[in-house]
Formats: structure tokens, sequence, C-alpha cells
């Protein structure tokens, strides 16, 4: 019999509705946390830029435009695929991944599905209100540089989710730790500035080895009719990185031993 | 006699916190390379804030009174410091209090703040061997950043308060479980602006001067930019410099403070405190 994956996929997200309405306090103010802790991080920015001085050969839009694409970026990655990590995480540590291995269904699949994140929805508010602050100050925008932002957003979310799926395949072999985002949001934080200001060997890596310049700088670039072909050449490594993350998750899968949960 | 009771009491204090952080430290250990995960987290962000200031400084030689070698070293110092104060003490609180454990500590014959503190040691120490000490040597012999204290022995003192100040107020926070049962939201609002006015994000100095004012009555600088400040040698804040000894001093009464409104707030929770058999 083959799975409905999409009704499987909307029953999840209701039910992850359903467990947030459970703890609504929690819920609601975790969400404007997220919106205000988000409308908060181009802070360093403001300051700078409020100091009088600022990033070279960039307003402080520009930048701000950048740190919008990243947060948008984070809160819908944060919704689909951040939960990973940690369901997987538990089921390691408990030895209760035959749970969901013994479903008619596929692992990865199950996983992202039942772990949707609604809180994320704060973060995504918080970044369409930078988003829109920050297009809205950096002039005119054609229909062409829409398409080119879309398309390497699109392939930001790529970055994102290939992320995701790497740090939840590291933990089943690092047990427990809960330091694993930790890693790789230091290496996301390259990616929340104009490239300009990297390295040519800092700007190569966060551009083709771990692509998090698609997260936030290229789309904002694309936008801001600052698109190169490099950026566009960048997509590659982007789908490269999240195929790798899905096989190295089945292949850690494969490896999994279980007793019985 | 009174004398003699009062050396009773600090020895029988002295063996809970040091029988309580070897057993914390133990148990850590056995998770060291979690703490280890600092030593790729620290210095890739300090490579982040190394780009940042580089282009931000290309057009100035000072920004609000700092030059880049005193920023970059302002950055290495906070982290540093950030691994020898990290404290978890609300998250711990308030699991306990959410899942009924915290009934096995109110039956112990310690008081339980008491015993956080000495878990925090414990695992601090594991900080200061596994975080603080390969981070040193890498801004060091790596990055070439200064990390020589002005004054070692103030820079002690405000670490040791900072550390304080930092446990004080994440206990305050973790007893409002006793109220919430779920705090994960409040929690997340007092470290959002820890990690903000605590001056971890950008020296406070670059705030508005009217917020810088404002600071000087609030606990969060207390926790980071003071003793990062007392390193360096410098401290100003909202145009007031002070000396050393005056600001480590107004961070002592602050961490008194701290003190004194945790055994306030923990008194009002042990009004609520209700247990079943946890």
């Amino acid at each position: 019999m083959k799975s409905n994956y999409p009704g499987i996929y909307r029953e999840c997200i209701k039910v992850s509705f359903a467990t947030a309405a459970t703890y609504r306090f929690n819920f609601v103010l975790n969400a404007i946390i997220m919106l205000v802790s988000n409308v908060l991080f181009p802070l360093v920015t403001i300051l700078i830029y409020g100091s009088g001085a600022g990033f070279p050969g960039w307003s402080f839009y520009e930048v701000l435009l950048i740190q919008a694409v990243f947060t948008l970026s984070a809160g819908i990655s944060g919704a689909l695929f951040n939960g990973i990590l940690w369901v997987t995480m538990r089921h390691i540590i408990e030895g209760s991944l035959e749970i969901v291995l013994i479903k008619p269904v596929d692992c990865l699949f199950y996983l992202v599905a039942s772990t949707f994140e609604p809180d994320s929805i704060g973060l995504i508010a918080g970044g369409c209100i930078m988003f829109a602050i920050a297009a809205g100050n950096a002039g005119a925008i054609s229909l062409l540089m829409w398409l080119q932002f879309l398309a390497l957003f699109l392939a930001g979310l790529l970055v994102m989710m290939g992320i995701s799926f790497i740090m939840a395949a590291t933990s089943f072999k690092w047990v427990g730790n809960s330091r694993i985002p930790e890693i790789f949001e230091s290496i996301k934080s390259f990616g929340k500035y104009p490239q300009s200001i990297l390295n040519k060997s800092a700007a190569a890596f966060a551009a083709f080895v771990i692509p998090v310049a698609m997260v936030g700088c290229f789309p904002a670039a694309a936008l801001l009719g600052k698109a190169s072909m490099p950026m566009f050449a960048a997509v590659i490594p982007c789908v490269l990185f999240a195929l790798s993350g899905i096989f190295l998750y089945k292949y850690m899968i494969r490896l999994y031993e279980g007793v019985g949960g | 006699m009174v004398g003699v009771e009062i050396m009773n009491y600090i020895k029988n204090k002295i063996q809970v916190v040091k029988a309580v952080s070897m057993v914390t430290y133990k148990e850590w250990s056995a998770y060291r390379t979690h703490s280890m995960v600092s030593i790729f987290v620290g210095p890739v962000y300090f490579m982040v804030q190394y780009f940042i200031w580089k282009a931000v400084y290309s057009g100035n030689s000072v920004l609000n009174g700092m030059e880049l070698s005193q920023i970059l070293t302002y950055f290495g110092v906070t982290a540093l410091i950030g691994y020898l104060t990290m404290d978890f003490a609300d998250w711990n609180l308030q699991m306990l209090v959410r899942t009924g454990k915290f009934l096995t500590f109110a039956l112990r014959p310690v008081h339980h703040r008491f015993f956080a503190l000495s878990q925090k040691i414990g695992h601090r120490i594991l900080g200061l061997l596994f975080e603080f000490l390969p981070c040193l040597f890498i801004f060091v012999f790596i990055f070439k950043v200064n990390m020589i204290p002005a004054s070692p022995g103030w820079t002690v003192l405000s670490i040791v308060l900072a550390f304080l100040m930092n446990f004080y107020l994440n206990y305050i926070i973790g007893l409002t479980a006793f109220w919430l049962v779920q705090s994960t939201s409040i929690r997340r609002v007092y470290q959002l602006l820890l990690g903000i006015f605590s001056g971890g994000l950008i020296p406070l100095v670059f705030f508005p001067v009217y917020l810088q004012k404002l600071l000087f009555f609030l606990p969060f600088q207390y926790v980071s930019y003071v003793p990062t400040m007392v390193f360096t040698g410098k401290y100003s804040l909202a145009g007031i410099k002070m000396g050393i000894p005056e600001i480590v001093g107004i961070q002592a009464a602050a961490v008194l403070l701290a003190a004194l409104a945790s055994e306030a707030v923990y008194r009002a929770s042990m009004k609520r405190f209700t247990g079943v058999g946890a």
C-alpha cells in the first residue's frame, strides 16, 4: 500500500498546532519572543551604523535586507526542519527509534513531518517585518530581480535543510550532545553579513563548501541588483549539500542498531 | 563556643561544596566533548567578529573611544568570561519543579540554592579546563589577542562576582516555574535581555546614552560588561568613568541585592510549593 504523504504531513501539522494550543501562554509568548528577538537581531548593525561607521559599499538598509532574508530563511526552515534534531536525539538516547522505523512510511519524512514547529511563526513574522522595511528602502526591484531572489532563496532553504539533517545525523553517533546546533549556528553567522567583509578563503568556504552565504547574502544581493555569476553557480553546492544531508541521515538510520525500544 | 559553632558551620559548608562540585565535575566529565564544542564555536564566532569589525574600522581608527585592537580584546575576553560564568540553574530548577522532583531537594538538609551553586562550581571547573584554557591558547597564539589583564586581582574578583550574579539571576528565573510550571518563555525573554544588555553582542558604549544610563540600574552589565572592562583596566558607561575598585564595589553591592532578591522569591515560592511523592 502506498502511503499518503501529503495527508500525513497535513495531519502532523494539525497535531503540532493542537499541541501548541495546550500550552497557549507558552506558545504565544515563545512566538512573540522569537519575533522580538529577531527584530533585535540586526541590533549590532543598527548600532554600528548609528555610530557613524558601516560596512564599506553597503548601506544600512542593504545590510538589513541581508539579515531580513536570513531571518525569513531561519524561520521557514525552523518550522519545517529544525525539530528533527531534537526528536532524533531523544530517540537515540531512549533507544526508541524502532517505533518510527516500523511505521509504513519513510522514517526521515515522518520525523520531519511530526516535528513541525509552530513557534517559528514568530520568527517568520519578524523576518517579514524586517524584509518589508529593508526592501522598501532598497530602491526599485524589477521582476527579474524578484525571480532571481526566489531561486536563490530556495537554494538557501536547501542549505538550511541540509544543515538540519546533518546535525540530526551527527546525533546518532554524538549521543545526547545538545550543543551540536551551536557548531552550525557559528558557521551560519558567516551568512548574516555582506560577503565582501570576509577574506577570500572564508568567502569561498561560505559560498561553496558550507554555502551559508546563500541563506542571507546572495538572495539579498539578487534583490539589490548585485547578483553575479558565482552566486548562481553556488546553487549547485547548495543542492549537493542538501542531498548529502539526506544521504547522511539515511545512512545513519541504516547503521542504527535497536534492541526493542 | 559561638566561634567553634561558626567554624563547624563553615567547615560543613565547604565539605558540601567540595562533595557536590566534585560529583558534578565527574558526572559532566563523561560529556566533556560537549564542553569541547566551545573550542570550535568560540574561535569561529571570534573570526566573524574579526571580519565585521575589521570592515567597520576600515574608515575609522576610533569608534566610541575604542580602537580595533581593544574591541577584538573585548570580544575575546567576553567569550572567555562567558565560559567561566555560564549557568543553567534556571533550566534545572524549572525542570525539577515541573517534574515534581524538587520535592527530593526540599527534604534534604541543604538549601537547594546552595546545592545548585555547588553544582555550578563543579560544572565550571570543567569549563575552565575544556573551554576556557583551550580557547585562551587559541586567542593568544593563533589570533594574537592581548589576554593579559590590567590588574589580575581585581579581574579575578570581578569574574567571581559575575559568576555569582549570573547564578542568582538565573535562579530567580528558575523560581518562576513555581507560578508558571512551564517557564521556558520567561527564560527566553531573560536570555534575550541578558544577551543584549550584558555587552556580549557589542560593547555597551555603542548603545544610545539614555540606554547606557538605564543599564546602571539593571543587573545585566555586571554579568559580562563589567568584568570585561575590569580586565581591560578602564571602565566607562554613559560618559561616566570609574576607577576599577569603585566599579567592582558597585558590582559586589549588585550581587548582594541579587542574592537577597533570590532569597525573597525563594521564600515566596515555598509558600506555593506542594509535593506529592515524586
